[in-house]
């Protein structure tokens, strides 16, 4: 045998596992499609039809895709003051790092029951406002759309915040020393050359938010409750309370057509406002 | 090029500009990178700091520009204490050792950049935005990104991008490294050119002893945050203070030697040969007998005579022709002298009688042309390590 051949034995050898996994994903797919769209052994959309059909599952993919855009936009607008904080802060930066990562520490269905602990109809905030006398009747902060917002943009600013973070490191050192020398203060150094150059990571951050946040479960189960339902926890639902796989994954398909629809929508505002800048 | 420069400088005649720094030290942590640097720079010099890498020099910029302050001393710009000053507030351009430019920019925008912060009229912007892109030889390239450029290209925006706002003074930090020879020789007449006409101060760094001497009022030789001298190329040249300034501008030839006495000539023994030196021609160091030294002798300085020769008044040693070179209206010549390798410098037409190599011949100087310097410290000699 010559090592010709053993590279190539090696190598395939090595291309087994992606198989593996390309094959499962085939599988799972080709599973899902079957159960969507076959019905009593003939090509069906009935499944579909029984989601059109309810309006209050309308209400259902309003609900996922407004509360994600809104938690993708709160989650960068909070992230990027911190990215940048850890951007200057050279010599603290991973320090501070561990710091805003360590909520990835702790499950997410912990976090979450923290959340309703702070958020319930009994929780601090609310036994504090009462205290305060603020209020006579508690808030509503969860069961609803607030507390899954709240609650999914928690989750997700450390992920908004490593990807602003990157793209401000990869600007080229000095730029802003450039800036200043040519007579831009601060401010102006900071609106013209590092927000637009650091744009890129916030787009990412945007699309990889609302994406989670469309497909999230576990906190719209928890802190939505069973009225206030996510498409995620709407499949959940079907799969563990209903046993209904169909329709199911039919759900599922709509979900990924969403996430599709809604992914070439931020990559094509991307290209718009990076219009320049390769 | 000269044609477009004379149209793009306005004929406002700059008399500010001058620099004063006063016993400047910068240290990181315990690293003393700049030690009680003193320089006055007055007001439309063309001052280039010389070194080699590591030595301070952009650290002296940036202390001039604001980006960092001094751990000792003070920097004044116009007879004005620049502590606490911004960046922006100082009058001053930079050209940046990495160029950074801003990569979201096209060419214009970059060159466009300081003149838009100061909120100069569309029209007039545009006019000089252009000229300046005519000037560095960039004309219809205005619309490129900046990735689309070539390495001398950023450097030319660059340029551009700080002397469209005309400042009255300009930090240069290597803005020549990345160009061709004869592009560098334009932009350095250009510069210098640019540098006359606006009365600019030019702090200009380069590891390019040549183009220091050729474009400069005024050269600092630095070393490991020294400042080893200042002062005219030619002064330098003609009387280097140590033995790190001679090495680093021109050519040199060095003899490893012991002082064997001081009497009133300095009696020096070396591998070629003994002589006496005048006492005078000691520099920087009161030799003793028994001290370790090195004689300097510059290559035109240098005669190579036939081995019967001997000249009144000279210094004359054995030697051997190694080779011969003769680069249009000079000649060099490798010699061995003793252990060591040496290079004499004569104008070809002089060299009426040339030896072929390999054939022993005597070497002569005028004992009054040597210089004594005291041996390189260590680390000095590391410098140079990087630096040969
Ligand atoms: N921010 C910093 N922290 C610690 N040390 C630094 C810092 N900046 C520069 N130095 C050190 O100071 C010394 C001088 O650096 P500087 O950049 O001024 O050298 P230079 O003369 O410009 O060299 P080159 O010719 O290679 O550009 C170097 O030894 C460098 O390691
Ligand atoms: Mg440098």
């Amino acid at each position: 045998m010559n090592s010709g051949e053993r590279v190539t034995f090696t190598k395939s050898l090595m291309l087994l596992p992606m198989l593996i996994i390309l094959a499962m994903f085939f599988i799972s797919v080709f599973t899902l499609f079957s159960s969507a769209f076959v019905d009593r052994g003939g090509f069906s959309l009935k499944y579909f039809q029984q989601i059109i059909d309810r309006p209050d599952y309308h209400v259902v993919f309003y609900r996922t895709v407004l509360s994600s855009i809104t938690v993708a936009i709160l989650a960068v607008l909070f992230s990027y003051p911190i990215a940048l904080l850890l951007w200057r802060a050279n010599k603290w930066r991973n320090l501070l790092l561990i710091v805003v990562l360590v909520p990835w520490l702790v499950s997410l269905v912990v976090r979450t029951y923290g959340w309703i602990v702070l958020l319930g109809p009994k929780g601090f905030i609310n036994a504090f406002l009462g205290w305060l006398g603020v209020v006579d009747e508690p808030v509503k902060l969860m069961f609803n759309d607030t507390g899954i917002i709240i609650g999914l943009t928690h989750v997700l600013v450390p992920f908004a915040v490593i990807s602003i973070l990157s793209s401000l490191l990869s600007i080229e050192e000095n730029l802003e020393e450039a800036s200043r020398v040519l007579g831009a203060s601060g401010f102006q150094t900071f609106r013209n050359i590092v927000l637009p150059l650091s744009l890129p990571g916030v787009f990412t951050a945007l699309m990889v938010l609302y994406l989670a946040s469309v497909g999230a479960i576990v906190t719209p189960l928890l802190l939505g409750g069973i009225t206030e339902k996510f498409v995620g926890s709407q499949i959940y639902q079907e799969v563990m309370a209903t046993y209904n796989m169909s329709k199911a994954a039919a759900w599922s398909i709509c979900l990924l057509s969403l996430s599709f629809v809604s992914l070439v929508i931020i990559k094509l505002i991307e290209r718009r406002a990076l219009r320049g800048q390769e | 090029m000269t044609t477009t420069l004379n149209q793009s400088v306005s004929d406002v005649q700059n008399v500010t500009g001058s620099i004063d720094i006063a016993s400047v030290s910068k240290s990181y942590g315990d690293t003393e990178v700049l030690s009680n640097v003193n320089l006055n720079i007055p007001a439309g010099n063309f001052l280039t700091l010389l070194g080699p890498s590591g030595c301070g020099k952009t650290t002296l910029l940036r202390l001039i520009a604001g980006f960092i302050e001094p751990s000792k001393g003070k920097i004044a710009i116009d007879g004005r204490d620049m502590n606490g000053v911004p960046t922006q507030k100082r009058p001053i351009g930079m050209v940046f050792q990495n160029l950074a430019l801003f990569p979201h920019f096209s060419v214009a925008e970059n060159v466009a950049y300081g003149l838009k912060l100061r909120k100069t009229p569309a029209a007039e912007m545009q006019q000089r935005v252009d000229r300046f892109i005519d000037l560095v030889g960039l004309s219809g390239m205005g619309d490129r990104r900046i990735a689309q450029l070539s390495g001398g290209q950023k450097q030319r925006v660059a340029l551009a991008r700080s002397l469209v706002l005309e400042p009255s003074i300009l930090l240069l930090d290597e803005p020549l490294s990345a160009l061709d020879m004869q592009l560098r020789k334009q932009l350095q007449i250009a510069l210098k050119d640019i540098q006359q006409k606006l009365k600019t101060t030019f702090v200009f760094v380069t590891h390019d002893q040549e183009e220091a001497t050729m474009i400069s009022d005024t050269v600092v030789v630095m070393s490991n945050g020294h400042v080893q001298q200042v002062g005219a190329p030619q002064d330098i040249y003609a009387s280097p203070e140590t033995l790190f300034v001679s090495k680093f501008i021109g050519e040199l030839n060095e003899i490893p030697a012991r002082v064997t006495d001081t009497g009133p000539h300095l009696s020096i023994d070396t591998a070629a040969g003994q002589f006496t030196l005048p006492a005078s021609a000691a520099r920087g160091f009161a030799p003793r007998t028994g001290d370790a030294a090195v004689i300097c002798l510059r290559p035109e300085q240098l005669k190579v005579l036939p081995t019967g020769a001997n000249v009144a008044g000279q210094t004359m040693l054995d030697a051997r022709v190694v080779s011969r070179l003769v680069i249009g209206p000079l000649t060099r010549v490798s010699l061995r002298v003793g252990e060591t390798d040496m290079i004499a410098v004569m104008m070809t037409d002089a060299d009426t009688a040339p030896l072929p190599s390999g054939s022993a011949c005597k070497v002569s100087f005028n004992p009054d042309h040597a210089r004594l310097f005291a041996p390189l410290s260590d680390d000095m000699a590391s410098a140079f390590g990087e630096h040969a």
